[in-house]
């Protein structure tokens, strides 16, 4: 049977152990998340593509067999283009893809979320899109694309200094690409 | 309440089926059994009419509590007497008990039936 | 497998829990009230995070801000209890752990405990929710690396058709009122966890979801120094346009963060759910090997209610009566709760040895080791004890292995719990001359393998308790050892100063004569 002395000092431990194990690792060991020197590209936009085919007009006829809040004569496809992205940096490929618009009917944007950590430095950047493929297209692969197939190409050169994050979004009122940093 | 009523009607015939024994002279091994039941069955019975008591907030509570409990203890006292006991104080020995049930079932339980009932 | 890894484990923690109880006692040794625990720290969490809430401002500048002036200039108050905020998360992580172990080796998660098992898994969920989220609403560069990270790892997602990580693309694209999203999501997460919390418990009667007094003025005062001398602060405020290169993790809640870097979100995704399927199957799987439940005999069940009084697991009901007898309840074991420990057994008064073995049919029973059988073992054993000072020894099979106190002067009855032994046996024993003296030993007080039956135990031989033990039944004749699996040198011992003390004491008289089992009618054939 240990003395109440004995116990207390027990206890005391008891209780400091706990303190040390969790005041500790409730913020230690630090964590080295990215070694130093490095940047970031971050491509990143939502965007829709255009109609798959062309918006056409309704006949009178078809008119007037549509209810009467029904009556619209420019009727569109639903459907939209996928996007079609490549990425350059230093004339060399970095990422290229054509992306899906989302939803069951297709008719949502296309989107993309992509990171690329550097090294800190001088590049080059070059980024081209097309957001124009028609319903009859084959084209599965962004490699069997043409330079002049792209409805948007943009080349720009940057410098990133360390611990820099610069994104890359496309927004369409804007007329094109937007870089930030 | 039929089931404590029950109850009183099959230990009573258990003490008179103890006491026919007795005089008949049966067996002590009879008499045990006898004893071991009634034992058993008084036991139970008390135990339910203490939880109709309690559920009931019964205002003698303690007072037939204790009653039970001092019945149990004087049947046990006459079960380990029996173990020890001789043949000619079998008969006081039924009579002891079966007043003492008589008698609190004309006091405490009378008092219980009037109250719950 | 599983099983020789449960042994091991229960035996580590009980190696652990002896050295706490010789410390502190079994009322303070924390890993008897490890969910108890949990509790009271979520209660600290709630009551310094309300403090925290009156101060907090949604704000992508003021979120920060506001938490550094309660850290920095009122940091006697508002930054004690931003600390107690944070150590009392990571303490309510630490027993959530430590909980869940236990409980896994000790083997209390199969059959009837499986929802007790399976409620606790959303509740892990919700905990970890409920972490991240505080560390997000700081937004110092660790809430950003959590923010970008998480949103990232959630993307992976297949039915979110906007990436959630384009909200944190730079700081244009954070706004004020991402931050009352969150501080609300703060409040709904732990709100469902209490609820969460609340259904766990259910399957308990009179579950313990507080600490023992002297256990929660300690932690709570630990705590409490830990947050003065180690003040919990914020990191460097958060920038989108920048990088975070290093940061500060808690590791009790973000311990997996670091693995989305080495590892693809997908293959984190699989880690998790396959963990939590891995949880929510574990009552199921093999070996499997259920226990008879308890029996009820309408013939002898008055429904009196004792065994429904004394289940610690709530499976015994009293329903109207459905046979011809004239009593108005009977017990109904639900075979869905039972753990077949006997308590109720133990507890019900036709569960008497004095009855006549042909007779001895309870109430309430148990298949597989039933009264009849106790009393023909206690008997039998009896008879071949000799000497002034022999005993009687009934023990629970979670505590030491009886098999060892066995001698010329000592036989042993094991039980499923020692609670299921009427204390009428007690009596009995005693009595009857069948022993000189009863020893009750089973597992660490405080520590019932079925939660209440020391408890009752204890509270039926101090008369507190029905059925209480006969006041006439002499008390220096009956000792307790509640010495757990690994205190069988102490259960020696102590049996051993026993029997000293009834050699001493003299044999058990009767009136002045000697009570000798030969004299009883039982030793003939009974």
């Amino acid at each position: 049977m240990m003395t109440r002395v004995l116990q207390y000092i027990g206890q005391v431990v008891a209780y400091g152990g706990f303190i040390i194990f969790v005041g500790y690792l409730s913020a230690a060991p630090a964590y080295v998340h990215l070694q130093p020197g490095q940047a970031q590209i971050k491509l990143s936009f939502s965007h829709a593509g255009k109609p798959v085919s062309e918006c056409r007009e309704r006949s009178d006829e078809e008119l007037a067999r549509l209810a009467p809040n029904m009556r619209v004569r420019k009727v569109c496809p639903r459907e939209r283009s996928g996007v079609a992205v490549v990425l350059e940096v230093d004339d060399k490929l970095l990422y290229s893809d054509i992306l899906q618009p989302s939803g069951l009917k297709k008719d949502g944007t296309s989107t993309t979320y992509r990171k690329f950590t550097v090294k800190a430095g001088k590049y080059k950047i070059k980024i081209k899109l097309k957001d124009d493929f028609r319903k009859s297209t084959t084209i599965k692969d962004v490699s069997k694309l043409n330079a002049g197939d792209f409805n948007y190409t943009y080349s720009r050169k940057v410098y990133l200094g360390a611990g820099k994050i610069m994104v890359i979004d496309f927004n369409k009122e804007a007329d094109g690409f937007v870089f930030s940093f | 309440m039929p089931g404590v009523d029950h109850e009183h009607k099959v230990l009573v015939d258990l003490l008179n089926r103890l006491y026919e024994n007795l005089m008949r002279e049966s067996t002590a091994e009879e008499v045990e059994e006898f004893l071991g039941e009634i034992y058993a069955r008084i036991s139970a019975h008390f135990a339910l009419e203490e939880n109709i008591m309690r559920e009931q907030h019964y205002d003698q509570y303690s007072e037939h509590k204790a009653d039970h409990e001092r019945l149990l203890d004087e049947i046990r006292d006459i079960m380990d007497d029996h173990t020890a006991m001789e043949n000619s104080d079998k008969d006081k020995f039924a009579e002891r008990l079966k007043s003492w049930f008589v008698n609190h079932f004309k006091t405490q339980d009378a008092r219980l039936h009037g109250r719950l009932s | 497998m599983l099983e020789r890894t449960q042994r091991s484990g229960r035996r580590l923690f009980e190696w652990v829990e002896a050295g706490f109880n010789r410390i502190g006692g079994h009322r303070w040794n924390p890993f008897y009230q490890l969910g108890a625990l949990s509790f009271f720290f979520f209660w600290i969490i709630t009551v310094s995070g309300l403090y925290l809430y009156i101060f907090f401002r949604t704000g992508t500048t003021a979120a920060y801000e506001s938490v550094e002036y309660l850290t920095i200039d009122q940091w006697y108050l508002g930054g004690v209890m931003r600390s107690l905020h944070r150590y009392a998360s990571d303490a309510f992580v630490v027993t959530i752990v430590l909980h869940i172990l236990r409980e896994f080796f000790i083997g209390r998660y199969r059959y009837f405990r499986w929802f007790s098992w399976v409620t606790g898994v959303p509740l892990l969920w919700l905990t970890f929710a409920a972490g991240i989220g505080g560390y997000w609403l700081v937004w110092d560069s660790l809430a950003q690396y959590i923010a970008i990270t998480t949103a990232e790892w959630l993307d992976w997602l297949p039915f979110l058709t906007d990436p959630i990580a384009r909200n944190f693309l730079n700081q244009a694209s954070m706004s004020d009122r991402f931050f009352s999203l969150l501080s609300f999501l703060h409040i709904a997460i732990p709100l469902f966890l209490l609820l969460g919390m609340w259904i766990h418990i259910q399957r308990m009667t009179l579950p313990r979801s507080n600490p023992t007094r002297i256990l929660a003025v300690g932690t709570i005062s630990a705590l409490l120094v830990l947050s003065f001398i180690l003040p919990a602060t914020s990191q460097e405020p958060a920038n989108l346009d920048n990088l975070v290169f290093t940061v500060n993790l808690d590791w009790f809640y973000l311990n997996f963060y670091p693995l989305l870097d080495k590892w693809s979100a997908g293959s984190i995704w699989a880690l998790v759910f396959g963990v939590t399927l891995l949880l929510v199957v574990m009552p199921w799987l093999p070996p499997h090997k259920p226990e008879p439940v308890a029996v009820v005999d309408l013939e002898n069940c008055n429904g009196c209610g004792r065994c429904f009084d004394d289940c610690p697991f709530g499976a015994v009901d009293m329903f109207p009566r459905t046979d011809n007898l004239p009593f108005s309840h009977e017990a109904v074991v639900d075979s869905a709760l039972c753990a077949s420990c006997g308590i109720c057994v133990g507890s019900c008064p036709t569960a008497t040895p004095f009855r006549r073995a042909t007779a001895l049919v309870p109430g309430i029973d148990m298949p597989q080791l039933k009264i009849a059988d106790i009393r023909d073992k206690t008997v039998q054993a009896a008879e071949k004890l000799t000497g002034h000072d022999r005993v009687i020894v009934y023990g629970c099979r979670n505590g030491t292995d009886i098999n060892r106190l066995q001698g010329s002067g000592v036989a042993v009855i094991s039980l499923p719990c020692i609670s299921a032994l009427p204390p009428s046996f007690i009596d009995f024993v005693i009595a009857r001359g069948h022993a000189e003296g009863v020893f009750l030993t089973g597992c660490q007080q405080g520590d019932c393998y079925y939660r209440l039956g020391i408890d009752w135990t204890e509270q039926r031989i101090a008369g507190l308790r029905d059925p209480a033990l006969r006041k006439k039944v002499p008390r220096e004749r009956v000792a307790t050892c509640w010495s757990g699996p690994v205190g069988f040198a102490r259960q020696k011992a102590e049996l051993v100063s026993f029997r000293a003390q009834l050699l001493e004491m003299g044999p058990n008289r009767r009136n002045g004569a000697i009570i000798n089992k030969t004299d009883t009618p039982d030793s003939k054939g009974g």
